[in-house]
């Protein structure tokens, strides 16, 4: 492996100061990533997979961005004012960085999650974007509101079983609404937030975006799950592939997401056009 | 009682969602499987997705509690009570 060739980048998106890390190729083709981060507890759990596939990228010739969303990570703003609107912003802010910074002519997208689902949406409305991989998309946005609230009443399930304080009531009741938040987790979600992601539903019509698209299913299955393989059909350039892997974004710790960084970079290699 | 094809699905569901490294055959109906398997509150998560995806039914808030998820056999019969329900 090559020296590393990685630094702290500022994003100014519309007054606000994003943190963000480029990661440059030594033999660099002109051409850029920026990373969409996911949500909550599943960005802290991703972090390590994500700093693998960005370096990865690099060492194949690919400069990638990855930035935090205001109120995550490293960049200002609290999460409770986390609003969908100024992350898409956010995301089109990281493209214009990363290009500037690199002097790439055109940047993809690579997403993760929620991340995934909000490249997609930008995507949309920005045909510029070189090309769009996505990572588990968020399909629908309403199933992954009720999954999270869900994993908090096992999660709690299982401390009462071991005999810890919480119980499935006890997090029933800290999921529910109170003062205009929902608990995701310890993260508090605004009301307006929750109803933009329970919004969510990338397959609801016809995807516009006329560049290629990977959609790749972590899965321990060789077919990829329907809804997965339903969007990746419903671009005109989409494939989305199956790659046996454990989920990166449940659990803290190393996950070697070697799977899913080969099938993407064997992907992008095809992308010269 | 829940039959028998049942039972192995839903082992082959776990091993399957779960990245084990067991052979379904092998597990026991009325095993724990918390503990003999390690399963932990992820793992529980992963195996409600499965079970909703591939059974075509769906836990309501007041369905979780431990006990349920102790054995391939008390998940057989909620399965089973289930999808009589729908």
């Amino acid at each position: 492996m090559s020296a590393l060739d990685e630094r702290p980048v500022t994003i100014n998106s519309g007054g606000a100061r994003l943190h963000a890390v480029l990661h440059l190729p030594t033999e660099p083709r002109g051409r850029a990533l920026a990373f969409c981060h996911p949500f909550a507890e599943e960005k802290k759990c991703a972090h390590r997979s994500m700093v693998d596939a960005a370096r990865a990228c690099a060492e194949a010739g690919w400069a990638v961005l990855r930035f935090d969303l205001r109120g995550c990570g490293d960049s200002p703003g609290r999460f409770v004012a986390a609003d969908l609107d100024d992350w898409r912003a956010d995301v089109v802010a990281a493209m214009d960085a990363a290009a500037r910074e690199t002097g790439s002519e055109r940047v993809g997208l690579l997403g993760l999650r929620l991340g995934a689902a909000l490249a997609a949406q930008v995507a949309e409305e920005h045909p510029e974007v070189a090309c769009l991989a996505l990572w588990e998309p968020i399909v629908d946005g309403g199933r992954y509101i009720q999954q999270n609230l869900r994993r908090s009443m096992i999660k709690a399930m299982v401390t009462a079983h071991e005999g810890g304080e919480e119980d499935a009531g006890a997090a029933r009741a800290a999921g529910a609404l109170g003062e205009g938040t929902v608990d995701f987790d310890g993260y508090q979600v605004s009301e307006r937030l929750r109803e933009q992601i329970g919004a969510i539903d990338l397959l609801a019509q016809p995807r516009a975006y006329a560049g290629p698209v990977l959609v790749v299913n972590l899965t321990a299955r060789e077919e990829v799950a329907g809804p997965l393989a339903e969007l990746a059909s419903a671009y005109a350039r989409g494939q989305a592939v199956a790659v046996r892997q454990e989920p990166l974004w449940q659990r803290i710790g190393v996950i070697d997401a070697s799977p899913t960084i080969e099938a993407t970079l064997t992907w992008l290699e095809q992308r010269d056009d | 009682m829940a039959d028998a094809q049942l039972k192995q699905e839903i082992k082959e569901m776990i091993v399957e969602r779960l990245f084990l490294d067991a052979d379904p055959a092998q597990m026991g109906d009325d095993e724990n499987l918390m503990e003999n398997y390690e399963i932990d509150s992820v793992n529980l998560f992963e195996i409600v997705v499965g079970m909703e995806e591939q059974f075509g039914i769906s836990f309501e808030d007041d369905d979780f509690s431990v006990d349920l998820f102790a054995t391939v056999d008390s998940l057989a019969d909620f399965v089973e009570r289930k999808q009589a329900e729908a």
